[in-house]
């Protein structure tokens, strides 16, 4: 049957799983899944392609160490905004766990993305779920041949169109492509379009349900955020037993029986081959292929929908279901929070940075005029889209005096320029042997870009 | 406990990929391994040769980590503790 050891006493697990066939479900949720399903593939295979400003619209560029996402630019100084774009994510997961349960798992996650897809070729090729069970228990002839040789050259010619679009988001696709069609890639990018397209086949072809089950982090720990006003998929178990099966049109309560005419069909659609009716499982993915399936045969038979539905405990126990609770107040109050201050933290975002870096060799040098002097290296990023003309200026004791031509620095777009200075001051006018020294960095076509950085001066102690 | 053989090569195999991962970006957003090559005199390197080598070594350290935790999680003896006895030896 479908359910894989359900009979079996837990510790003997060593058996290889037994294959879940999945049979199709239909109804609005297998609807809104294919949906689902369509809008991600194809933002996931388009978005490659899609150019901005005349380069790639999102591209993580890892050979160049940027990352473009439409009209900006980010260099690794701007890790802080991964990071906080990471918590976002973590707390948009907390939120819609607490409020719907798995609609991450049951639609959205790549895992039945692609699982899904999958599926569908096997279908195509295959035939529905008795045919493939009959199929696989088939001897290898010709035929059976054929169409397992079919569906694997579907799945690989995916799997790896899949691949080649992963690393097009980190080195631009079109010359990736050019290469590709010239049999002229590089070893790295060979090497991760292989490994890519080989775990997209092993994930959705072989491993399927066993990622929810054995390597999912969030599958784990998921019940954590639940409650009783959590949206799940539920067997309303008052409704539907005593379970039992009759002939059409007898009514059920002549006979003692609840709505459940125990067909298996919830089990048999279940992509993880659990049974739904034995309550809420960690295995249970919420993909709702139980609901559609469940709701087909209530039509059928003339009963109400909604045997196997989305409600809550609190629901199920007849309680006053509340969706505002504090928990959701909380997880929304911080979402809104990040996201703000993400979005106001990249638009207020200078994209110019001026590091300064003392020369080590000597502490300073006295002149022949009798000043201090010490020696800087400046680092200038430009991580704007455009070059700029940069101002230099230092302040620090009076009279400070910057030897280098600084008042027409060019720095290209995306360049960093290294550019060694010496300041000098007489030493009457330093406050202490050692001493605040800033650099003050202006764009001169750009009056709202500047930046400056704190560095330390030495000169003779005092006497 | 027992647990079944994929879970038990999940145990090992997963975690370490899924940290790895992160060490990986972690790493080289912190330090840019041109930069590192440049510093011990290596011209010409690749980044995304280092990446992958990098993203890999991490993976097999995991690995190894994992490994022996689930090594150490072996029942090991329990002592067996003997009662004290008056013996009478002479
Ligand atoms: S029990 Fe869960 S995983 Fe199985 S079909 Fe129903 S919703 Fe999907
Ligand atoms: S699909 Fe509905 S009627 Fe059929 S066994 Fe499942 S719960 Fe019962």
């Amino acid at each position: 049957m479908t359910a894989p050891n359900a009979s079996e006493p837990a510790g003997t697990f060593y058996v290889k799983p037994a294959k879940i066939y999945p049979r199709e479900a239909h109804g609005r949720f297998a609807r809104l899944r294919v949906f689902a399903v369509l809008a991600l593939l194809g933002l996931y295979y388009l978005t490659p392609w899609l150019d901005w400003g005349g380069r790639q619209a999102v591209l993580f560029d890892l050979p160049a160490r940027k990352f473009y996402i439409l009209g900006l630019a980010f260099w690794p100084q701007d890790f802080f905004f991964l990071a906080l774009l990471l918590i976002i994510a973590a707390f948009s997961l907390f939120f819609f766990t607490a409020l719907a349960g798995r609609l991450w798992c049951g639609y959205a996650c790549p895992q039945t993305v692609w699982t899904e897809t999958f599926m569908w070729i096997e279908r195509w090729v295959e035939g529905d779920r008795g045919a493939r069970m009959k199929l696989d228990k088939a001897p290898w002839d010709a035929r059976k041949l054929r169409l397992k040789a079919g569906k694997h050259a579907l799945w690989l010619l995916f799997a790896a169109w899949t691949g080649f679009t992963f690393v097009g988001f980190f080195t631009p696709i079109r010359e990736l492509g050019v290469r590709l069609a010239g049999f002229a890639l590089g070893p790295w990018e060979l090497f991760w379009i292989v490994f890519y397209s080989f775990a997209t086949w092993g994930n959705a072809g072989f491993m399927r349900e066993q990622v929810c089950l054995y390597m999912c982090p969030y599958a784990r720990f998921q019940s954590a955020m639940f409650d009783k006003n959590t949206l799940v998929i539920s067997y309303d178990a008052e409704r539907g037993e005593p379970r039992g099966s009759r002939k059409r049109g007898v009514d059920p309560r002549t006979r003692g029986l609840g709505d459940c005419i125990d067909c298996t069909l919830c089990v048999q659609v279940c992509p993880t081959g659990i049974d739904i009716r034995n309550g809420l499982q960690y295995q249970c993915i919420g993909c709702a292929a139980c609901v559609d399936a469940c709701d087909e045969v209530m039509d059928k038979i003339g009963s109400p929908r909604g045997l196997v539905r989305y409600t809550t405990e609190n629901a199920l126990l007849h309680h006053q279901p509340h969706v505002i609770r504090p928990r959701m107040l909380v997880y929304a109050a911080l979402l809104l929070a990040l996201t703000g201050g993400l979005v106001y933290a990249i638009s207020v975002r200078t994209p110019l940075q001026l590091d300064v870096i003392r020369d080590r060799n000597a502490l300073y040098r006295m002149t022949d005029d009798g000043l201090a002097e010490n020696v800087y290296t400046l680092k200038i990023l430009n991580m704007d889209e455009h070059p700029h003309r940069f101002a230099l200026a230092v302040h620090g004791a009076p009279g400070m005096r910057l030897d280098a031509a600084a008042d027409a620095i060019a720095v290209a777009a995306g360049e960093v320029l290294t550019l060694p200075v010496r300041v000098s001051a007489d030493p009457q006018d330093l406050p202490a042997a050692s001493s605040d020294i800033r650099f003050e960095l202006r764009a001169l076509d750009t009056p709202d870009l500047r930046t400056a950085t704190t560095g330390r001066f030495l000169g003779p102690a005092r006497r | 406990m027992t647990i079944s053989k994929v879970q038990h090569a999940v145990s090992v195999l997963w975690p370490s990929f899924l940290l790895a991962s992160a060490a990986t970006v972690v790493l080289f957003t912190v330090f840019d391994p041109q930069a590192i090559a440049a510093c011990m005199g290596i011209e010409h390197l690749e980044r995304t040769a280092a990446y992958t080598v990098g993203f890999f070594v991490l993976w097999t350290m995991n690995l190894a980590s994992s490994m022996l935790t689930l090594y150490f999680q072996r029942p090991v003896h329990v002592p067996v503790i003997v009662e004290p006895r008056d013996l009478d030896l002479d």
